[in-house]
């Protein structure tokens, strides 16, 4: 009953806080994140006003767009659920599982880190969208995301004793999966030192086009595309070791994570020689946040091998 | 339809939908930055001379964008700070041809053009910054009836707020000069002008 329970929970708050990213991700390419110039209020209200005559006379109403207020907001409001929603898992957490050390301490750290980054948020807004700081932001967010699925699978092999995979975690597959988790986190620091300088750049020279900005990066740009393709062969490896295993939760993560890393790979030479990088960005910094928790959760979902 | 099939299908609307409402949201925002800066005013004609000696007319702002400050040199509140916000812009936007920047003065008494022209060196590094005196009275009136700016008591009492002209000499929009976040703004705004030709 209470592993049902904490599954439950802890399954919303990964699915809510990768929604979380989404959004949190759209505030950044829609370049709303000043639309509220105060926090954790919207121009002084808990809702924020629809309306110029709303805004109290001592901020100032300058910056007042009602849309992008309302899209900032939206990420708050949703930062706010996923808050409640970490909370009520780790109150679980603390009532049922204090014997359970994987699932207390995956319960306590979440909340921690999502504490944090709402804090964080603040600062991201006075800061007035520092690139450095908006990428820490996201970073947590993905250390979130990483420990919320960890305490899912966790709790969902307690909740269900079916076999997931015929394949033992040898060391080879071990090792594998740890450097294909460990070389994601490097490839997405990568790609977020990219984004960083980019708006960096932008800032300083708002007259730049798309091809000038990534003539103005540092080569390190290059080393993002060949890890890319270094971590597609590194899936394609485990798809191998997989190969004789059945089509159970294990299989499929895998699968999910080759197509991921094949689509992400897509997505960002669509970036560089096509337009529409607003929406293909967000999709590809979802996707990404998408690889750390699926391959922590494919990692739980195998059986130590007896020695 | 095995259930994994159904999954996937499921998986990929959800996907889709999601791709839509981030599409929706994006094109939402972007639209709603042109809205913003609705037109306020026209800029009425008015003359007055630069600190090189030349008079400057309402025709200079036309076919440019124009942001437009009223400061003085003695003043040591704001009007550093509005000014060092200035040649900042001047200096991000300095290959562009469309753009200049016009700072008048609200003590025009002190300010003479020698004044103006060791003030102008402090700030501006391009010849599309213009520093402009003329009668105090027609100042005041350029201020409260041209800009919809407060002139009270001046010099001091002039308005701490940069305004945005577009190129047909529309006054588009207001910011506080030494708030960071509203430069960051102007700047922005200054972008989707340019993109609008």
């Amino acid at each position: 009953m209470a592993n049902k329970l904490f599954f439950r929970s802890a399954l919303i708050s990964t699915i809510l806080s990768y929604l979380l990213i989404f959004v949190g991700g759209l505030v950044r390419v829609s370049g709303s994140g000043l639309g509220c110039p105060d926090w954790p209020k919207c121009f002084g209200r808990w809702i924020p006003p629809t309306n110029i005559d709303q805004i109290p006379a001592h901020i100032d109403p300058t910056a007042f767009n009602i849309v992008l207020a309302w899209i900032e907001y939206g990420n708050r409001m949703l930062g706010i659920i996923v808050g409640l929603s970490i909370i009520v898992m780790t109150v679980i957490a603390v009532l049922y599982f204090r014997n359970n050390s994987k699932i207390l301490y995956s319960a306590l750290s979440s909340l921690f880190l999502v504490g944090t980054n709402g804090g964080l948020g603040a600062i991201v807004v006075s800061s007035v969208l520092n690139p450095f700081i908006v990428s820490i932001h996201m970073i947590l967010a993905l250390f979130l995301v990483s420990v919320l699925s960890y305490g899912t699978i966790v709790s969902y092999k307690l909740v269900n004793s079916v076999k997931l995979s015929n394949i033992l975690l040898s060391k080879k597959i071990s090792i594998s999966l740890i450097a294909l988790w460990g070389l994601i986190v490097i490839e997405i620091l990568l790609g977020t030192g990219i984004r960083t300088n980019i708006e960096l750049i932008a800032i300083d020279n708002p007259l730049f086009s798309k091809g000038e900005l990534l003539d103005a990066l540092n080569s390190y740009k290059y080393l993002h595309s060949v890890l890319g393709f270094s971590l597609l062969f590194l899936s394609m490896y485990l798809c191998y070791l997989f190969k004789n295993d059945f089509l159970g939760l294990s299989k499929q993560l895998v699968y999910f994570i080759f197509g991921m890393i094949l689509f992400q790979i897509f997505l960002g030479e669509l970036m560089i020689f096509f337009e529409l990088p607003q929406l293909t960005r967000l999709f590809h910094t979802w996707g990404s946040s998408w690889l750390v928790g699926i391959i922590i959760i494919l990692y739980n979902t195998l059986q130590y091998e007896q020695s | 339809m095995s259930s994994l099939n159904k999954k996937l299908v499921l998986a990929f609307l959800f996907i889709f939908m999601l791709g839509s409402f981030g599409f929706f949201v994006i094109d939402k925002a972007t639209k709603s930055r042109i809205d913003n800066i609705g037109i306020i005013g026209q800029v009425p004609s008015f003359s007055l001379t630069n600190f090189d000696g030349s008079i400057i007319t309402e025709k200079q702002l036309d076919n440019r964008i124009s942001i437009v400050s009223f400061i003085f040199t003695q003043c040591e509140g704001a009007c550093p700070i509005m000014s060092e916000n200035m040649s900042i812009l001047q200096e991000r936007f300095a290959s562009s041809n469309d753009i200049q920047f016009l700072s008048i003065t609200t003590d025009p008494d002190y300010d003479t053009l020698e004044v103006l022209n060791d003030y102008s060196s402090n700030y501006s590094n391009k010849n599309n910054w213009y520093f402009l005196r003329g009668n105090i009275i027609d100042v005041i009136e350029l201020s409260e009836k041209g800009f919809f700016l407060s002139a009270a008591l001046l010099p001091a009492g002039h308005s701490t707020r940069l305004v945005l002209v577009d190129k047909q000499l529309n006054i588009r929009k207001y910011y506080e000069g030494t708030i960071e976040s509203n430069i960051f703004e102007l700047q922005s705004d200054i972008v989707t002008l340019l993109n609008q030709g």
